[in-house]
């Protein structure tokens, strides 16, 4: 015997999301999802766009890390607040572990919230947390191919930052390449060209995030 | 290797199926996977042993059916098939197009005795 079934995998993440999604509308709140491989600079450009962006409006971060929070350390240097989340394993977050974190936060008080996920250019893709944007960022060196290769976050992205663009001199890789081969995945798509290490760029990416609001 | 999370939604939707239903035995799974999703049929199948493994579902065939990446061009108006995943239209080079298919993750039916 044959039961139809029709239903959809993600189904179940998709409402935790919704629900997600009307909490942080209920209070006003921007939220977005930062994502891309281990190493790409995630956390360095979130560093450097708090302090652009601190004295504009009230930032909370999440972060998402397998098992450690060296990285949630790092935000609370900055004097705002930070929540960890540790997948214990899972490659990704989703969005019950993010409903689990945000009683740790005062969401009232805050107009921008950013969830930095587990590093990973594949899986964080598939699950909505409730985020209104995800940003991809990629570092140039990790190679011009990297876009084709991995072309869904880069689809489902309202921007990507490509990081590490002091480091081009070293390395053989085609910024026109990267940028074109993104643009015929995501037509339109604004990339922001930085360097989360010398500064390059961050304020052009910063300013155009504030007007997300 | 989120694949085991989605085995888990996967398994959650087969369990709730099952609990409205008189079944000894799951014998085949039938499971649409889009071209534009990352999801990889060779982990399905690996996760789907796994988690198998001591339920009604033990034994059980998973028969993944992929669905292309098709896109219809709000320029030209052509319905046309993505190989790659470049959203430019084929026939008229338009970056204006919308995915009809390819993001599928769902569980289309169950055989069951």
């Amino acid at each position: 015997m044959e039961i139809k079934v029709k239903l959809d995998v993600l189904s179940g993440n998709e409402e935790l999301a919704a629900a997600n999604r009307a909490k942080f509308d209920d209070v006003k709140l921007k939220v977005i999802n930062i994502m891309g491989s281990p190493g790409a600079g995630k956390t360095t450009v979130l560093e450097k766009t708090i302090d652009l962006l601190k004295d504009r409006l009230k930032l909370g971060v999440i972060e998402g890390d397998i098992y450690t929070t060296k990285d949630a350390d790092r935000i609370e240097q900055h004097g705002i607040p930070v929540t960890q989340i540790n997948t214990g394993g899972a490659c990704h977050l989703d969005a019950a572990m993010v409903a689990k974190a945000l009683p740790e936060l005062n969401l009232e008080e805050l107009d921008l919230l950013i969830i930095e996920n587990v590093g990973n250019l594949v899986c964080p893709v598939e699950f909505n947390l409730g985020e209104h944007l995800k940003i991809a960022v990629l570092s140039v060196i990790e190679g011009d191919d990297k876009p084709l290769k991995y072309p869904l976050i880069f689809r489902q992205s309202s921007a990507v930052i490509l990081n590490k663009v002091d480091l081009l001199p070293f390395c053989e890789v085609s910024l026109e390449n990267m940028k074109l081969d993104i643009l015929s995945i995501n037509p339109g798509i604004p990339i922001f060209e930085v360097s989360a290490r010398t500064g390059e760029g961050l304020k052009d990416w910063a300013d155009w995030l504030v007007t997300q609001r | 290797m989120h694949e085991m999370s989605l085995m888990q939604g996967i398994f959650t939707i087969i369990e709730q199926t099952l609990a409205r239903h008189q079944v000894d035995k799951v014998t085949k799974v039938r499971l649409q996977v889009g071209a534009l999703t990352n999801a990889v049929p060779d982990s399905l199948q690996m996760c789907f042993a796994a988690f198998a493994r001591g339920t009604k579902v033990e034994g059980a065939q998973l028969e993944i059916d992929l669905v292309p990446l098709l896109i219809e061009c709000t320029a030209c108006g052509q319905i046309r098939e993505l190989e790659e995943p470049i959203f430019l239209c084929p026939n008229c080079n338009s970056p204006g197009v919308k995915i009809l298919s390819g993001r599928e993750l769902k569980v289309e039916s169950l055989e069951v005795e």
